[in-house]
């Protein structure tokens, strides 16, 4: 016999791991398809400013243009400086309000 | 820093861009004005694959930013589109799908373009139902249509050389130690309302000019008018006294009496409320000098100082939820009245009071303010009253609330409000361009303390960064702590060109009362 026998089972771990992306691409294309993406984009920008999230980061940009000058700043930069920043100061209440949405968005879409 | 006179400058297009534009001028332009979608929330998306995902032509994502090349109408995202530059010469130029704007792909940036942005907004303003009226709406919005500027006369703020020769003469009676101009006013009975106000309105820059500047001139206007009773002449009068150099506190009988003769209704010896007063005076004004003029201008192009002073322009915009349609209004305002967030106890912008510019949900409708044209005094009115509706009582809100000595009234600008409404389009207005600015000092503060129907009102006055507080006769220096932590109910500010002048008045003399205490008249504690 050429395999060993005492190799440990193949874990079940791989098998889900091949199934998640494969149901996130469905959900993410499903919300595309029927438009409850630019809904739920329209209550995010909404959140975002109400709590003050988009000043916040537009004053970073500001400082950051201020620092580099007017002219030497490309969008890209930008969005990189701020694109971690933004994502970790994202309130924890708006973040609830959208898996919510979501979450009622499967259900009725019977998924 | 760009220059300060226009707070928008627009960006001058990138090599690339011109080029592109030179080649194929708008004939991209308008041929994407069909792909374009409009959202009900005024963004325009690009909008050509109805059935499919937007997908980049390379590596298939879908998500984040997509660029929709000029050209060749193909997909890319950020990271892939410089393969298509390179691949394809003369496609350097595309849109950011979901916000409509331009990216020149060998700049790897963000470009503008008024032209290309024009195109988009009239695409947006075509997709609203109602046609040719909102059509109309929005080309004001563009600014394609020339209104009149209208130029407020700053005339009466430049002119204090006169009104300097004048007081420094009578300087040398002065025994005091305040600015000119300061002196108490005697309560006649329950009148600390009317007290508050005129200490407030004679140090409004615009207003203690004009009077300083002899512009009502009392024997004139009776020999013009023949009436006995006016105003004006009332104020200029207590003007007069409050600037003669004497600090024994003035009544104002006079003026009381004048003004019971023109708000009947409100001559009595009850407590009135101060912004109610503040409104019949510029009213009285108004009416003063609409008779002496002959002339029954509305409010927003009137020539009177009172209305010269303090009238601005709102701008309502009301947009129907369901199909979008948006219906603009002007009205003239000559102050802006702000409701007080109770339950707000401590929040983010506890510095910045509640600014009118929040959408009040009226049935299927919203409703947004801006304001079109600033004053050059701006007062705001606080409302302190609560009405409960359970036990049918009012009552007064007696929370206190920060508010900013320096106040930028950009956000709340009609440009500012209608250009974020579009999105990110570059736009000129015919009002952007600010000779004045919207950068304003306060200089007076109305303060109430008490209950709603027995109370007082003080007024907190900023003579050259210096506060002092004006309770009927008594006239004291005080810290701004004090000002900061009191009942705050009429804010006064003043546009900053006019503040900073009247602070480099120099035949002010200042000198701190610290010296000798006890040695000043009464009035003067």
């Amino acid at each position: 016999m050429k395999h060993s026998v005492n190799r440990p089972p193949t874990p079940d771990g791989a098998e889900d791991q091949g199934n998640e992306p494969i149901l996130q691409e469905i959900i993410k294309i499903k919300l595309i398809e029927s438009g409850e993406k630019e809904r739920l984009m329209e209550m995010l920008r909404e959140r975002l400013i109400e709590c003050g999230w988009k000043d916040e980061m537009k004053a970073l940009c500001r400082a950051y243009v201020k620092k580099k000058g007017r002219n030497n700043v490309t969008v890209d930069d930008l969005v990189h400086l701020i694109t971690p920043k933004g994502r970790a100061s994202v309130r924890d209440s708006v973040k609830a309000e959208l898996l919510q949405r979501i979450r009622s968005f499967l259900t009725s879409a019977a998924l | 820093m760009c220059a300060r006179n226009s707070i928008y400058t627009t960006p001058k297009p990138c090599k690339h861009l011109a080029d592109y534009k030179l080649r194929h001028g708008f004939n991209t332009y308008y041929s994407i004005r069909n792909c374009l979608k409009t959202t009900p929330n005024g963004r325009t998306r690009v909008a050509k694959h109805t059935t499919k995902i937007p997908r980049c032509s390379f590596c298939d994502r879908y998500q984040g930013r997509l660029y929709f090349c000029l050209m060749c109408s193909s997909l890319w995202c950020p990271t892939h589109i410089l393969l298509h530059t390179q691949s394809e010469k003369g496609h350097e130029v595309a849109i950011d799908m979901n916000r409509s704007e331009l990216y020149c792909c060998l700049c790897c940036d963000q470009v503008y373009d008024p032209d290309f942005d024009k195109v988009v907004v009239c695409n947006q303003v075509k997709d609203l139902p109602g046609g040719s009226k909102s059509k109309t709406n929005g080309f004001e919005a563009c600014g394609e249509k020339s209104s009149k500027r209208k130029r407020l006369d700053f005339g009466i703020g430049l002119d204090l050389k006169k009104s300097k020769l004048l007081v420094s003469m009578r300087d040398r009676r002065a025994k005091s130690c305040y600015p000119l101009g300061l002196r108490g006013l005697n309560n006649l009975g329950s009148t600390c309302f009317m007290n508050s106000v005129l200490q407030a309105l004679l140090h409004a820059p615009p207003l203690r000019n004009y009077f300083l500047n002899d512009r009502h001139n009392s024997i004139q206007c009776r020999k013009r008018s023949g009436e006995k009773l006016c105003l004006l002449c009332d104020i200029d009068a207590i003007s007069s006294a409050m600037f003669s150099g004497d600090r024994t506190p003035y009544t104002p009988a006079h003026f009381l009496y004048s003004w019971w003769q023109h708000s009947s209704n409100l001559a009595s010896y009850e407590e009135q409320d101060a912004h109610e007063f503040f409104i019949s005076v510029l009213d009285g004004i108004h009416e003063m000098e609409s008779k002496i003029r002959n002339s029954g201008k509305d409010d927003g192009d009137c020539q009177c100082i009172a209305h010269r002073a303090f009238s601005g322009l709102l701008r309502s915009d009301v947009t129907c939820i369901s199909c979008g349609f948006t219906s603009t209004t002007y009205d003239p305002c000559v102050d802006i009245s702000l409701n007080m967030d109770t339950s707000n106890l401590s929040s983010s912008n506890a510095n910045k009071p509640i600014k009118p510019d929040e959408k009040t949900e009226l049935r299927d409708s919203s409703k947004q303010l801006s304001i079109r044209r600033l004053p050059l005094v701006l007062c705001l009115h606080i409302k302190r009253v609560e009405h409960s509706l359970v036990r049918k009582i009012s009552r007064k809100i007696n929370q206190y609330m920060q508010f900013p000595f320096s106040l930028d009234m950009t956000p709340y600008l009609s440009s500012s409000i209608v250009r974020s409404k579009f999105g990110n389009r570059i736009f000129t207005f015919e009002y952007d361009n600010s000779n004045s600015s919207a950068a304003y000092e306060i200089f007076a503060v109305i303060a109430h303390s008490g209950m709603l129907e027995s109370g007082h009102y003080v007024t907190y006055l900023r003579l050259k960064n210096q506060w002092y507080k004006c309770d009927d006769a008594w006239i004291s220096e005080v810290d701004e702590g004090i000002v900061r932590a009191s009942q705050c109910y009429m804010l006064f500010y003043v546009q900053k060109l006019l503040y900073n002048e009247a602070i480099e008045d120099s035949s002010f003399v200042h000198i701190s009362p610290r010296r000798d205490p006890f040695d000043s008249t009464a009035g003067c504690s």
